[in-house]
């Protein structure tokens, strides 16, 4: 059984479709990576998933249980909206302990005194959280939602109107509490350079279809053919050299990128004839490194098809 | 402890803190039966039963405004911020969740009721020399009836908060303050004993008030999630 079951889901808010027939699973201990642009229903699919809204069409299990219809199987489950949930004149500790309350931890003292040192905010714990920062807030918010060890949590935006600073923070704080609490993270990001440090699978939303649904690495290694991007030690050189294994057969392409070439090979395993060939030319090779496209670039094709209408 | 005294606790201590909100239920609290017992000391002419009449017909008006005042820092405010959200995420029902906002409303709602009951007590005594602080009548309507109205009134006006949309909830909240205050005033004119105090009057307006509880119960229990997510601005 997967931590997180979409089948078949779709959608329609006043007659516009925003979820079509989109299916993915999370296994558990993932950290999935939910991406699609703003409006792409990302938030749709945590709220049905969290049974906020109801499914148009389709089925959606959480550790193998409707949320909606099952007020008990949220106890296994935490959730982090934008606004963290967080009242702005109650202390930090009275906000986890309202929490805890609401979720029937027994002698939550202990629980929160360790969160609140996990996410640095040990000396803050009396002060209202109207007085926190944005990032401290965030750092607060993911406490509250782990603070009932759930099983499974739903991060929306976790990294949103934070600095960079604060990015990285709520970043490591994630793959921390995964490792720590060996929970499913389910989170719904713009940040793709997060989303490719950290998240183990993800699926691409776009056009209210799943575009895309691989772990990163299949995703950014399966795409497309097999390339290089090679630096010489004379730069000027780099349209010459281009010329000369553009023609070769096992050379599908190649491109001056920069200040290197980027050669795209008919056939994996071709390195060392491109290699060979560039030297017997006469080319000295400063450094060659295997090229694989980011996450980003994956995530832009997929999305500029599916508004192509492709 | 239950999640409903989990949830009720929250909100007062929430509604505590508001200044604002305190401030602007401490005046209303104060000024307004000044105001009317001056005109019911005037119109009672040392009648006991009038001018108990006079107070059971000011602070139940007070109660259920002091009721409006503070359902727009527990139910409004929690859907303006989008926090309502993660409470509908966790394990506890609707019906609960609004529960427990109503009586966390209701409690400090009655708090400031009683302060303006005393403020408008102390005033008939010295404009009218008449003392009606041990009025049976008139410490069960305090005791008992109000709260129950106060209690409808935040059930009403708060499920319909969570349920509506922002512009729709700056009207509605208009018209339920003044449709609960019409009521009274209709009230008072069809139970028979005039503005004085009588065990007919409050027994019409315990059944009202525990009608409107009612009333207020079930409409929360058609209000879906749904409803409220789609709704948050």
């Amino acid at each position: 059984m997967s931590a997180v079951e979409v089948r078949g889901l779709s959608r329609s808010f006043d007659g516009r479709d925003i979820l079509r027939d989109v299916s993915f699973t999370v296994g558990h201990g993932e950290i999935f990576g939910y991406l699609g642009p703003n409006g792409a229903g990302k938030t749709t699919t945590i709220r049905i998933l969290l049974g906020l809204l109801a499914p148009g069409a389709g089925e959606v299990r959480v550790l193998g249980r409707d949320l909606a219809a099952d007020d008990d199987a949220r106890r296994r489950v935490g959730v982090l909206f934008e606004n963290n949930g967080l009242a702005d004149r109650m202390s930090a500790a009275d906000n986890l302990a309202y929490y805890a309350g609401l979720y029937g931890i027994d002698d939550p003292a202990e629980r929160i005194d360790e969160l609140l040192v996990l996410v640095d905010l040990a000396d803050r714990r009396d002060d209202p959280v109207g007085t926190f920062s944005t990032g401290m807030k965030r750092k607060l918010g993911i406490a509250r939602a782990i603070l009932h060890r759930p099983e499974v949590v739903f991060l929306d935006e976790p990294s949103s109107g934070l600095d960079p600073g604060a990015q990285r923070m709520v970043r490591d704080l994630i793959v921390e509490l995964s490792r720590r609490e060996e929970m499913t993270v389910f989170l719904n990001s713009h940040h793709l350079d997060e989303v490719q440090r950290i998240c183990s699978t993800v699926a691409i939303l776009a056009g209210g279809r799943i575009r895309a649904f691989d772990t990163v690495a299949n995703l950014t290694r399966a795409s497309g053919r097999p390339a290089v991007t090679v630096a010489l030690a004379d730069p000027g050189e780099r349209a010459r050299a281009c010329e000369t294994v553009g023609g070769l057969p096992f050379v599908a392409g190649c491109d001056v990128d920069g200040d290197a070439l980027h050669c795209t090979l008919a056939e994996p395993g071709a390195t060392p004839e491109l290699i060979a060939a560039l030297v017997r030319a006469g080319f000295r090779i400063e450094e060659i490194r295997r090229s694989s496209r980011s996450l980003e670039e994956i995530y832009l094709e997929h999305v500029s098809r599916a508004e192509g209408g492709a | 402890m239950s999640t409903l005294s989990v949830i009720a606790r929250r909100e007062i201590r929430l509604a505590v803190r508001n200044r604002s909100a305190l401030i602007a239920a401490f005046i209303f609290a104060v000024w307004f039966p000044v105001m009317s017992t001056l005109s019911i000391a005037v119109g009672a002419g040392g009648d006991t039963a009038a001018v108990a009449g006079g107070i059971a017909a000011i602070t139940l008006p007070v109660g259920v405004f002091m009721g409006y005042i503070f359902c727009a820092d527990t139910f409004l405010r929690e859907k303006r911020d989008g926090t309502i959200e993660t409470l509908l995420c966790a394990p506890v029902s609707l019906q609960r969740l609004w529960e427990g906002k109503a009586i966390g409303v209701a409690v400090p709602a009655c708090l400031m009721m009683l302060l303006s009951a005393a403020v408008a007590i102390a005033a008939a005594s010295t404009f009218s020399g008449v003392s009606v602080a041990a009025e049976p009548l008139l410490l069960i309507h305090l005791a008992a009836v109000v709260p129950v109205w106060i209690l409808a009134a935040a059930g009403l006006i708060g499920a319909a908060q969570l349920a509506l949309g922002m512009r729709e909830n700056q009207i509605l909240g208009f018209i339920l303050i003044f449709g609960f205050i019409f009521l009274v005033g209709g009230l008072q004119a069809v139970v028979p004993g005039g503005a004085g105090i009588s065990p007919a009057m409050e027994g019409v307006l315990a059944a009202v008030g525990l009608s409107l509880l009612a009333l207020a119960r079930f409409i929360a229990g058609k209000v879906t999630k749904e409803r409220i997510v789609r709704t948050i601005p």
